[in-house]
């Protein structure tokens, strides 16, 4: 389904979708992009570069409770509350990275064993893309990964920003919704809509991105470097702060802990969070002993994990180019030059 | 099992043992599901248990899968949550929730001579195979069992050990000589070499300290034994146990999932992050 919004039209269609539940867009706060409520009546530019975190977190929260426990003396555990709740929302300004990232997501989360906290939230979660009609960061390199400035992947709606209005393209049943819902506010495409929007996509891929230049050979290049001291050089300068899984759009990594809330009787919360391969207790075995226990073997993790073990596991890689890992990264670790570095077994 | 993978099943402690003293203290716990509760299992599969408070730990199901009214675990004391089930009692009720992993591949192994080959609580995770080919005893050749402990005190399983005798060969070994001690008194891999095993028609299973495990495996390659007849089992921390949470991965595989099983073949086609 597609269909034109005038530009100052996005206000009403925002306020048609609060009625149904939230609506999420990127707003600048404080120093940094950031995902935000909508507020009645707020108006919403979208003109950002791209969030700082991910949207990832609208189904896969940083903490989420999946149980409750309560342990009554001489009594059996009860264990309640294990059905997730979730209010429908709906995400504006979500970049093609983004969304691509969400089909990694859903791998991971849907294959084998279903998992049911994350289903429930990406069943009532729609994703409203935002074409890149020039690259938002100087990290960009979605292309090198198959990806695109205007990819659809992942996403249920994508926008993309034409001269005083916008091009919206529904691909899903959620997403077709969102326009039914306020079919008004639209108009049907014309011939020159079409052309703008082409003329638009086309453009964005002129625009220079980084790239992994060997793209082809990396997965080769990984499975050869496995033992090369090349890691240990690369990850000399990292501090294990985990800033690049936690900012990763595709990083799935959890823990799962119990938090205690009352002694007696005993209650509680079995906890999920996020948490970070690049972190020496991720892996660290109750005796001691650590597999990946020197911040080379935690990098090598998650480069490999990215590019080589998911290939081998979902016949694609688990990054989409986004660049966070790389512009948040305090000590410069770049996955795109380490990409390319892999090629050559050497670094100076 | 529950839809719901997280959620786990609620089950009692029937019966403890004290397997080990000591620091590195085993015990082993016997639990029966509540509330028409429970699953099947096949040799070498785990489950993740629950003390509720202190968290979930990732256990091999010891007990043979035709035992339907409990299940076994021999846990030995080391972390938070397998210290907070070492303070339980009789009665106590735990989370289990499984079984996760792949298996033994025990029918494959009919009219096959069986080798297993275990120190320290590695005995736990083979111990199912072991019951299931002493209970169909005429399927299998010679049955050849070597386990050793530190000291005897940490012998685990001794008294059915001595019960197996008959069905099986059995070598025990204890790292240095003690006072009364009959068995083989060094390490379990040098106590293997000191017997040679024929490799002929042979399926090698071993499970123990990792530093056992492999020279249990060079010992075996020097006997003549192929890739695909030694079988081992990994351990990784877990979280989830459903292959999300990331941690437990061995290259490519997640060891909750592909794993704990792995004939040596496989095994050293994956890194060694394990």
């Amino acid at each position: 389904m597609e269909a034109t919004l005038k530009k100052e039209k996005l206000g009403q269609w925002i306020a048609a979708l609060q009625k149904h539940g939230d609506v999420f867009a990127p707003d600048f706060v404080e120093d940094a992009w950031e995902f935000t409520k909508v507020k009645s009546g707020a108006e919403v530019p979208l003109d950002h570069t791209n969030t700082v975190r991910p949207a990832k977190g609208f189904v896969f929260p940083q903490r989420e409770v999946l149980y409750r426990f309560r342990l009554e003396n001489g009594k059996a555990p009860e264990l309640t509350d294990s059905e997730p709740k979730v209010k429908p929302a709906v995400v504006f300004g979500v970049r093609p990275c983004d969304g691509r990232a969400m089909v990694r997501n859903d791998r991971v989360f849907a294959c084998g064993f279903s998992d049911p906290y994350y289903q429930a939230r990406r069943d009532k979660v729609v994703f409203v893309g935002l074409a890149c009609n020039a690259p938002p960061s100087p990290n960009c390199f979605c292309v090198s990964l198959g990806g695109s400035p205007h990819s659809e992947d992942g996403l249920d709606v994508l926008m993309t920003e034409l001269d005083g209005r916008y091009h919206i393209k529904a691909t899903t049943d959620k997403g077709k919704d969102l326009v039914t819902r306020a079919r008004d506010l639209f108009q049907d495409p014309n011939a020159a809509d079409n052309k703008e929007v082409r003329n638009a996509h086309a453009i964005a891929l002129e625009h220079p991105q980084r790239a992994i230049s060997t793209m082809e050979t990396v997965v080769e290049a990984l499975r050869r470097n496995f033992t090369s001291p090349l890691w240990d050089k690369l990850a000399q300068a990292c501090i294990g702060c985990g800033a690049c899984t936690y900012l990763c759009p595709s990083c799935h990594c959890f823990d799962i802990n119990d938090e205690v809330t009352g002694k007696s009787p005993l209650t509680g919360e079995r906890v999920r969070t996020w948490d970070n391969c690049q972190f020496p207790d991720f892996t660290m075995h109750s005796s001691g002993h650590n597999p990946r226990e020197d911040t080379g073997a935690r990098l090598r993790q998650r480069i490999c994990h990215k590019l080589l073990y998911f290939v081998e596991n979902h016949k694609m890689q688990q990054c989409t180019g986004c660049g966070r890992c790389i512009t948040h990264c305090p000590v410069g670790i770049d996955i795109v030059k380490i990409a390319n570095v892999m090629e050559e077994g050497v670094w100076q | 099992m529950s839809e719901n993978a997280y959620l786990p099943l609620l089950a009692r402690i029937v019966h403890i043992k004290e397997e080990v003293p000591g620091a590195r203290a085993i015990k082993t716990f016997r639990v029966q599901f509540m509330n028409g509760g429970g699953f099947e299992h096949e040799p070498g599969q785990c489950a993740m248990i629950s003390v509720f408070g202190k968290g979930e730990s990732m256990i091999s199901i010891a007990s043979a899968p035709v035992i339907t009214d409990y299940k076994q675990f021999s846990i030995m004391r080391s972390g938070r949550v397998t210290t907070a089930i070492h303070d339980m009692k009789v009665g106590d009720v735990i989370g289990v929730r499984g079984p996760y992993g792949n298996k033994f591949p025990v029918k494959d192994w009919k009219g096959r001579n069986l080798i297993f080959i275990s120190g320290g609580c590695g005995l736990a995770p083979i111990w199912p195979v072991i019951q299931t080919a002493v209970a169909n005893r005429k399927d299998f050749g010679t049955i050849t069992v070597f386990y050793g402990g530190r000291t005897s005190r940490d012998i685990m399983y001794a008294a059915e050990l001595e019960k197996l005798r008959g069905a099986a060969d059995v070598h025990l070994s204890i790292d240095s000589p003690e006072e009364g001690w009959e068995g083989y008194c060094g390490f379990v891999p040098a106590n293997v070499m000191s017997k040679p095993q024929n490799p002929d028609n042979t399926i090698a299973i071993t499970c123990g300290p990792p530093i056992m495990i492999k020279f249990v495996i060079n010992n075996l390659r020097e006997m003549g034994f192929a890739e695909d007849q030694i079988y081992t089992t990994i351990e990784n921390k877990m979280k989830c146990g459903i292959g999300k949470c990331g941690r437990c991965n061995v290259g490519k595989d997640y060891v909750c999932v592909k794993g704990p099983v792995y004939s040596w073949a496989q095994l050293k086609t994956l890194p060694q992050e394990y």
